[in-house]
């Protein structure tokens, strides 16, 4: 009896394993989630996408990738803003830059930074099969560094048309302070997760998992500082995790 | 005692009109909607928006206006895409179509049409005191008329068109709007979650309306996610937004 329980039990934790790479959505029912995904946002996935998805799903810390509708929303996205130039600061497997990259024209740039340069490898296969990987310039280690030096010459303010931040939460604040000088009037940064999911509003004896808790403050804290920051216009989706998009005013 | 429970449950049914214009939100939660309403939408809404929102909200059809959230979304979206030359097809008392004015540029234009001008003549006050009703183009009457007439003529002359209407009449419309927008250009469909309904169980206890579209909302899913001229993108924003743009 007990040995079955314990099957039952792993046979369930796989199951759960092995779902929607691991995102609970921000919607009122895993139903309608299922719908958008399985109406209107796998048919229409391109295969490169596809594939890298499915690595992912196969990796241990699969819960940080971008999800499907996310991917989708920004591709379309960046076409709607004709983007050249952008920057990904976050990039784990690739989904996302695999996303930005299709959407991208031949001669489209992507500054990519994450501190794991073996993650990035994992996805570099499909990206590269996709024949779009001539568009991104990977760079290992920590983003802040790099911003500082970008800053520092003025050549480099207002030339990104768009950058999209998911990464560590407690430096979002941080990044904003030198991409606000970054990219350019009109253009856009993304910031990931801004609805950490769902418990931005949980309740203070909600039972939250410590990674959850402990940097739900910083986003807390980015959403009230972005919604009162007047160089921009700003609009919270719920995508995904919750993506804020900001437009540089001026 | 009767009387109390009768006061009690007037000022419940009160309360419960005078919530948010009637909208329930697509999100897991109402708390984790009102924090998206209060911390980013709300503080940023354009006075002459609040006003509108405000008039429609004492209106008893209020639950078909465009909601705070999705005002804030197509504003930003009309101005990322530079739109100059657009269309609503379904005004009700103007909130999507002020969040249009207020993103087009001064020599914008906007075709807008509803079968019945006293909901616009509500909101149209606000329109002209904000600086932007100049850019309208409001037609009274049904809009299938009018774009068989256009398209006649007018091939991708459009950058953006909403279509915020009668849902059995979406895929109508798309027939002759996918010829009107320009290549490139953008058609967004509201309300294609249909309250969540779409995936709500057969035996599922749903109001009269909602249950008769409900078949054409889910007709319509389906043939924009096969339609090869477009690619889609449904955003649970609101009711629900699929984003077309039209590829060639």
């Amino acid at each position: 009896m007990a040995t079955n329980k314990t099957e039952e039990q792993q046979q369930q934790s796989q199951a759960g394993r092995h779902q929607e790479v691991g995102h609970k959505s921000l919607l009122q029912s895993d139903a309608l989630y299922q719908y958008i995904l399985e109406t209107s946002v796998y048919p229409r996935e391109p295969e490169p996408m596809k594939e890298l998805r499915e690595i992912t799903a196969k990796h241990p810390w699969n819960l940080m990738t971008t999800s499907a509708d996310e991917g989708q929303f920004l591709n379309m996205l960046l076409k709607l803003i004709n983007a050249k130039n952008t920057m990904e600061i976050g990039v784990y497997t690739g989904y996302s830059l695999l996303a930005t990259a299709l959407a991208l024209p031949d001669d489209g740039k992507i500054f990519a930074m994450d501190i794991n340069r073996e993650n990035y490898e994992l996805g570099l296969p499909v990206i590269q099969k996709a024949g779009v990987a001539h568009k991104i310039d990977f760079k290992e280690g920590p983003a802040m560094p790099v911003l500082d030096e970008l800053v520092q010459d003025e050549k480099n303010h207002g030339s990104f048309d768009f950058i999209f931040v998911d990464a560590d939460k407690d430096n979002y604040l941080n990044y904003h302070k030198r991409l606000i000088e970054l990219v350019k009037v009109g253009g856009l940064i993304g910031y990931d997760n801004t609805l950490w999911n769902g418990s931005v509003v949980a309740p203070p004896d909600a039972p939250l998992r410590k990674y959850v808790r402990y940097y739900r403050d910083f986003v807390l804290e980015l959403n009230k500082a972005l919604a009162v920051d007047p160089r921009i216009e700003i609009c919270m989706l719920p995508v995904g995790d919750g993506i804020t998009l900001c437009r540089r005013l001026k």
